[in-house]
């Protein structure tokens, strides 16, 4: 967890954060969304089928189970358009996983979720998935510090 | 900035627009070229495009093939009897049908219903930063994007071609025998007899060719959208005056082979 | 069970492929690709025309294709053609080739055979190649044609210069045609005079035979005045003796 006083500041410790870890770094991340022409699966399976050779059905059923585990299997078929923000937000979390020793950096959680009232299930969910990657760190402002509760103390 | 100087400004601007394509043809081509461009991901976007720009269109493109080629083969025929050149009826239907006629109208309906899409998405991709999306998780968009595109350009264009061929010359029979009287044997002779393996060969490599750039121009160009939504129509407009350029060269290129 | 996307996708790929690979393996054994086939060599006084891959033809149907061409040591050129084995039978010792040239279409070879059941020509004889040329024959045609055309053109010119001269030379019809309406001017001038003449005459004519009318009076009233004297005169003659009728 690393908090930032503002915009430019958090930026640049994002670049530096990708560029330090050019093979493994996997941001959730506003900026970087979802494919809209690809379904929810496929956006997370797209990793391992391309830098892994997974073929499609072991790849397919690899990402329903992941969803499931997440209570989320329902959104599988469904394109970005489609999900909700919290969903949308599992997803890319998910495909941020699928990197081989995927050191996950969320860059400004509730700027994607803004309903969320506490970082609680974002944890849960991270915990749930918690073999997948190798580390995970989460970029905001300091002003938001409140939202993240016993994380950050 | 004086007129010439605006002039030589716009020629070396446009030299070099074409040679940055050229160049990018290249990379794109040897990239298809090569063996590991092929993986899990790619191989389902290669499907998933043959599929939308070869069998969902399928029933409609043999529908228009039979009734645009048979009304067409049933003008030229008419036009050669009239003409009192029947002898010519083969090399009509092999050199005018089979090598210009076919590769150009179903390169013409793949632009029109592939080309013009492809290019869109593409140029909505990059303005949703979903391109950018691609790189950060260091997924190649000319592997990804561009070489199972280019590859269904080019086997659409080839196999939807020889199908439009067989189905002319199908119709080529019924016309045969209403208007010459000509029975199917004769017919079948007449068109062995003017059947040119090297113009085969020019018409498969023209296919081939139309179906590299009618999908690989497109594409360049949605890449140059910028992130603003209006880039969209400006980049595809720009992109679909381009390929109709490059099927025009493509065009010219394979009638002076022929020649030669 | 709906048929996957994959599927449609493999069928359509494989099922046209296969296709048109029969389509073109039909061909290619049509065209005998997978056939043996005999070398003819056939020699030519010219190379023109002749093209590597050109037709041979028997009866309107290919048979056959220049395989190649090379000059002989008496520059003559040799044409080496390759007929497939099941067309071999169309080429007897008496077949006789010409190369014909159309104005439209493609140059060919054509194979003509009088008499199939002629033994088969050997492969290492060399038969010679006649050559018909549309264009040639065209412009033959259409020599003499020309030459007609030419010595009407200068007949026409020739015959134009002798109605020059005749029309408006010295001695042309034209100032012959303008002497004589001279002439005729002339008299018909005169002719004025005459017809003056012949009025006056007329009108004295009128006058004359208005006195012939009083003359004609007289002449009429002497004649009435004889018929009475001589109705008088048979009155008394019948008076004086009476008629006898004598029979002969």
């Amino acid at each position: 967890m690393t908090l930032f006083a503002g915009e430019e500041a958090l930026d640049k410790a994002m670049r530096k954060f990708m560029r330090a870890r050019p093979r493994h770094a996997a941001p959730v991340s506003h900026d970087f969304p979802l494919i809209s022409n690809l379904e929810a699966w496929l956006n997370i399976a797209l990793i391992k089928q391309y830098h892994e050779n997974m073929p499609v059905e072991a790849s397919r059923n690899m990402v329903l189970g992941l969803l499931r585990n997440l209570g989320l299997e329902k959104i599988a078929e469904k394109r970005n358009p489609a999900l909700g923000e919290e969903e949308r937000f599992y997803v890319m979390l998910l495909r941020a996983a699928m990197v081989e020793r995927a050191a996950i950096v969320i860059d400004r959680p509730f700027k994607m979720l803004p309903q969320l009232k506490n970082f609680h299930a974002v944890l849960m969910a991270l915990k749930t998935i918690d073999g997948l990657y190798a580390s995970c760190d989460i970029y905001d402002y300091d002003w938001m510090k409140d939202k993240y509760g016993a994380l950050c103390r | 900035m004086s007129i010439p100087e605006k002039i030589g400004n716009y020629i070396s601007g446009r030299i070099q627009a074409l040679a940055r394509m050229i160049f990018f043809a290249v990379k794109v081509f040897r990239r298809v070229m090569t063996p590991a461009t092929y993986n899990s991901a790619t191989r389902t976007v290669l499907i998933n495009q043959i599929y939308f720009t070869s069998v969902q269109i399928l029933p409609v493109f043999l529908l228009v093939s039979a009734v645009v080629g048979s009304l067409f083969i049933g003008v030229v025929f008419q036009a050669l009897k009239n003409l009192g050149l029947v002898s010519l009826l083969g090399n009509v239907l092999m050199g005018l049908i089979v090598t210009e006629l076919s590769p150009f109208f179903t390169v013409l309906l793949i632009t029109l219903r592939s080309g013009a899409a492809i290019n869109a998405e593409i140029a909505a991709m990059q303005v949703n930063r979903e391109i950018k999306a691609l790189e950060v998780f260091r997924i190649d968009i000319i592997d990804y994007l561009l070489a199972p595109r280019v590859v269904n350009g080019i086997i659409s264009v080839v196999l939807l071609s020889f199908l439009f061929s067989i189905v002319l010359m199908t119709s080529g029979i019924l016309f045969s025998r209403v208007i010459f009287g000509i029975s199917t044997d004769v017919y079948v002779n007449i068109l062995l007899n003017s059947t040119n393996f090297s113009d085969i060969v020019v018409a498969l490599l023209k296919c081939a060719a139309f179906g590299f750039f009618i999908t690989l121009i497109p594409i360049y160009s949605g890449l140059q959208a910028t992130h603003e939504l209006t880039s969209i129509p400006i980049v595809v407009s720009r992109g679909m005056v381009r390929v109709f350029a490059a099927i025009l060269v493509i065009e010219v290129l394979s009638l002076l082979i022929r020649l030669l | 069970m709906p048929i996957s996307r994959e599927y449609k996708v493999g069928v359509f790929v494989i099922g046209t492929a296969a296709t048109i690979l029969l389509a073109l393996l039909f061909l290619a054994a049509q065209k005998g690709f997978f056939q043996t086939s005999h070398t003819y060599t056939l020699s030519c006084r010219t190379g023109d025309g002749l093209a590597v891959g050109m037709p041979v033809v028997f009866s309107g149907f290919d048979i056959g294709r220049v395989h190649s061409l090379e000059l002989d040591d008496k520059g003559a050129v040799l044409i080496k053609i390759r007929v497939p084995d099941k067309h071999a039978k169309w080429i007897r010792q008496d077949s006789f080739f010409v190369l014909y040239r159309p104005l439209i279409g493609a140059a060919r070879i054509v194979v003509n055979t009088d008499h199939l059941e002629s033994p088969p020509l050997a492969e290492d004889k060399i038969a010679e190649v006649y050559v018909v040329n549309d264009i040639n024959d065209a412009i033959e045609k259409i020599q003499p044609l020309l030459e007609t055309i030419e010595r009407l053109s200068r007949r026409i010119d020739s015959m134009a210069a002798k109605t020059d001269e005749q029309v408006f030379g010295r001695e042309g019809t034209l100032p012959q045609l303008n002497k004589i309406l001279k002439d005729a001017a002339g008299k018909l001038e005169k002719l004025e005079t005459t017809v003056d003449n012949l009025n006056k005459i007329s009108k004295d004519a009128a006058e004359g035979t208005q006195d012939l009318g009083a003359l004609r009076a007289d002449i009429d009233e002497v004649a009435q005045t004889l018929n009475k004297v001589s109705r008088d005169i048979d009155a008394l003659l019948y008076k004086q003796k009476k008629p006898e009728i004598k029979l002969p």
